[in-house]
């Protein structure tokens, strides 16, 4: 029933790995082998294919060259956990494959290249043929600059230009020098069909007139360039955007197995298991339902903290692990006041998690003039008369604090339970007191006040 | 205490979870139908017509939209079935956002088994279940500053003084009985008060209930 509706349950279809060059195993560019991944074909049958179209008029080997230049390196099963949707793949990081990748010597084979193409140029100066050399250079020229622009593609494509320092720079240059060079190239071709007698003027106008074309072939397609770039833009924020949820996920994963593994372990005591599997479901509550505020501006997330400080380390009068139920209305940032609050509440719920009977509520209330907090306990609480005053205990460190604060601070026990009410007063303007007293020094003072 | 015990339908995903609200529930609740995604969930609603639906608020199937959906679809039933909202989560959207497609209460997975029961006859009396969460979020949203008092009966956008002091107590842990005695009134008082609050939730269009329902990309 469920599975006919389910949009991850599609049927398998057979997918196919997306066309990239393997860096690792390959002969030459990794074209046959990025081919035979993509195809499913073994490596063997391509490379064969290709062999044998080279040997039909060079067939395979401007085939090899055009998919050598048009397909980005990379592994294409990489390539293909990359494309599927983040909720998919599995959601930890992949281990790198070992392995030195071969690199083509790049200077090493251009070096050569040149060779062989100088000595080819020699041998049909030496045999007199009817090849004139002044088309050789223009075609050599024109070829180079295409080279030299189609070059910066590899180094586009392998996402490397943002992170290597400069690359940008880099293949801007390679362009533009391969369209200097082509141009040149052109130019030179173009005299040559002519005749050498042409005119620097009419030369001149020829030029002024290609580049009008380009410049309006350029006007026209900009709208469309800039789409796909746009575009690009979009889809790159987009898959960060999930790479940091998977992160997330990966990382609540890694705290929850944990958790379950030390759970396990300690089976035998079921105060600490609650304790922990407690402390997990807060983590994941935090992570899973909440927006989790910038440290320092949020009283209510540092509530938390101090519920989750009481939940971890306090237990109850028999050794149990006690839940604080936590409520909470309004926010503002926190202020010196507000931090003396938040101290006081937590003796409060220390009091009542470790004296007191579960359940233990805890409520916050943020007003625009003043701040309140309850605790509440089902034990039977404790007289305030009773207590000494030189005794530095719920006294001084849960009233006293809130006090000095210029708060009030009551205690009620009833039949139902005992429950601490403090309120403090604060500004108006909550965005004044950001920063000009961090939490900290506040504590700091305090404590210092009350010792 | 009821002879005849309430007829419930269990929509949750998590076959373990049914297993355990099962065997939780006691002899004042029978299960009579259960369902795992939208589209069952609403056959099954629909066939059985129960006095009470537990609904899990996050389910597969349908277009999506979980809970929510179910409650949309079930829209036409609303007046003889109640809706009682079951969740892992305690967020503020998941809360509201079921509460205003007309469920009756919204209670935690972490809820035990009496307590559980509890709520359901107390929905199929008609009554609201609001847990200490649910209230704050009201106070959340309907704000607690002095000038957000209602004056009359019928005003639907703020909470009237008695209202928002019952939401206090409620949110600070108290049970309705708790309540009761804690403000000199009947139980059955305090059940109205919530019963109004729910229904100004579900109806209010106050501005600045929108505006924090916007902010939680609820509406």
């Amino acid at each position: 029933m469920t599975t006919a509706e389910d949009p991850t349950a599609r049927p398998t279809a057979p997918v196919r790995l997306p066309l990239r060059r393997p860096e690792r195993g390959r002969w030459f560019g990794g074209v046959a082998l990025g081919l035979a991944a993509h195809l499913d074909w073994p490596v063997r049958r391509v490379r064969i294919l290709f062999l044998a179209a080279a040997l039909l008029f060079g067939v395979g080997a401007v085939l090899y060259a055009f998919l050598w230049l048009t397909v980005p390196v990379g592994d294409p099963v990489e390539a293909a956990t990359i494309t599927r949707p983040a909720f998919l793949g599995r959601l930890a990081r992949r281990q790198a494959v070992a392995g030195h990748p071969l690199r083509l010597p790049g200077p090493e084979v251009l070096a050569g290249v040149l060779l062989v193409v100088g000595a080819a140029a020699l041998l049909l100066v030496r045999s007199h043929s009817a090849v004139n050399l002044s088309w050789v250079l223009p075609v050599f020229v024109l070829v180079a600059g295409v080279v030299l622009a189609w070059s910066q593609l590899g180094v586009v494509t392998r996402g490397r230009s943002r992170e290597v320092p400069g690359g940008r720079a880099q293949a801007f240059l390679r362009i533009a020098g391969g369209l200097l060079l082509a141009g040149v190239g052109v130019l030179l071709l173009a005299t040559q069909v002519v005749g050498a007698g042409i005119d620097p003027g009419l030369l001149g106008q020829v030029v002024v007139a290609a580049v009008a074309v380009v410049a309006g072939v350029a006007l026209v397609l900009a709208p469309w360039w800039l789409r796909l770039v746009r575009e690009l833009g979009d889809e790159r924020a987009a898959r960060a955007r999930e790479a940091e949820r998977a992160d997330i996920a990966a990382h609540l994963h890694d705290s929850v197995l944990q958790t379950l593994a030390i759970i396990r372990a300690r089976a035998d005591e079921p105060a600490e298991v609650a304790r922990m599997a407690r402390a997990q479901e807060r983590e994941l509550r935090e992570w899973l339902y909440q927006d989790r505020p910038a440290p320092g501006t949020s009283i209510a997330a540092e509530m938390r903290a101090v519920v989750a400080e009481v939940e971890d380390t306090r237990s109850g009068p028999e050794g149990e692990a006690v839940a604080v139920d936590l409520v909470v209305v309004g926010d503002r940032a926190p202020d010196a006041g507000t931090a003396a609050l938040l101290q006081a509440t937590r003796e409060a719920l220390v009091n009542a998690v470790v004296h007191g009977r579960p359940p233990v509520s805890a409520y916050l209330e943020v007003g625009d003039e003043q701040v309140e907090v309850f605790v509440r306990d089902h034990g039977d609480g404790f007289e305030l008369d009773d207590i000494p005053s030189d005794r530095f205990g719920v006294r001084e460190s849960i009233l006293g604090r809130v006090r000095r604060r210029g708060g009030t601070a009551t205690v009620t026990c009833k039949e139902s339970g005992t429950e601490v009410h403090l309120v403090v007063p604060v500004g108006p303007c909550p965005a004044d007191d950001v920063g000009t007293l961090p939490t900290g020094t506040a504590q700091l003072k305090e404590k210092e006040k009350a010792t | 205490m009821n002879a005849v015990p309430v007829d419930v339908v269990l929509v949750d995903d998590h076959h373990m979870f049914r297993t355990g609200v099962r065997a939780s529930l006691d002899a004042r609740v029978r299960i009579v139908g259960e369902a795992e995604d939208v589209d069952g969930a609403v056959a099954v609603i629909h066939e059985v017509r129960p006095p009470v639906v537990l609904l899990d608020v996050h389910l597969p199937g349908g277009d999506g939209g979980g809970g929510t959906e179910v409650l949309r679809r079930c829209a036409d039933l609303l007046a003889e079935t109640k809706f009682l909202a079951l969740s892992v989560s305690d967020a503020a959207e998941d809360v509201v956002g079921v509460i205003r497609v007309g469920a009756r209460g919204y209670v935690t997975k972490a809820i035990d088994g009496p307590a559980l029961s509890d709520a359901v006859v107390r929905v199929a009396s008609g009554d609201a279940v609001f847990s200490p969460r649910l209230a704050g979020f009201v106070l959340d949203a309907f704000g607690t500053a002095a000038g957000d008092v209602a004056t009359g009966d019928d005003e639907l956008d703020r909470l009237s003084a008695r209202e928002r002091e019952v939401m206090r107590l409620i949110a600070r842990g108290y049970s309705y009985r708790e309540v009761a005695s804690e403000l000199f009134i009947s139980i059955k008082t305090v059940e109205t008060h919530v019963s109004a609050v729910l229904r100004k939730l579900q109806l209010s269009s106050r501005h600045e209930l929108t505006r924090w329902a916007a902010a939680r990309r609820l509406l």
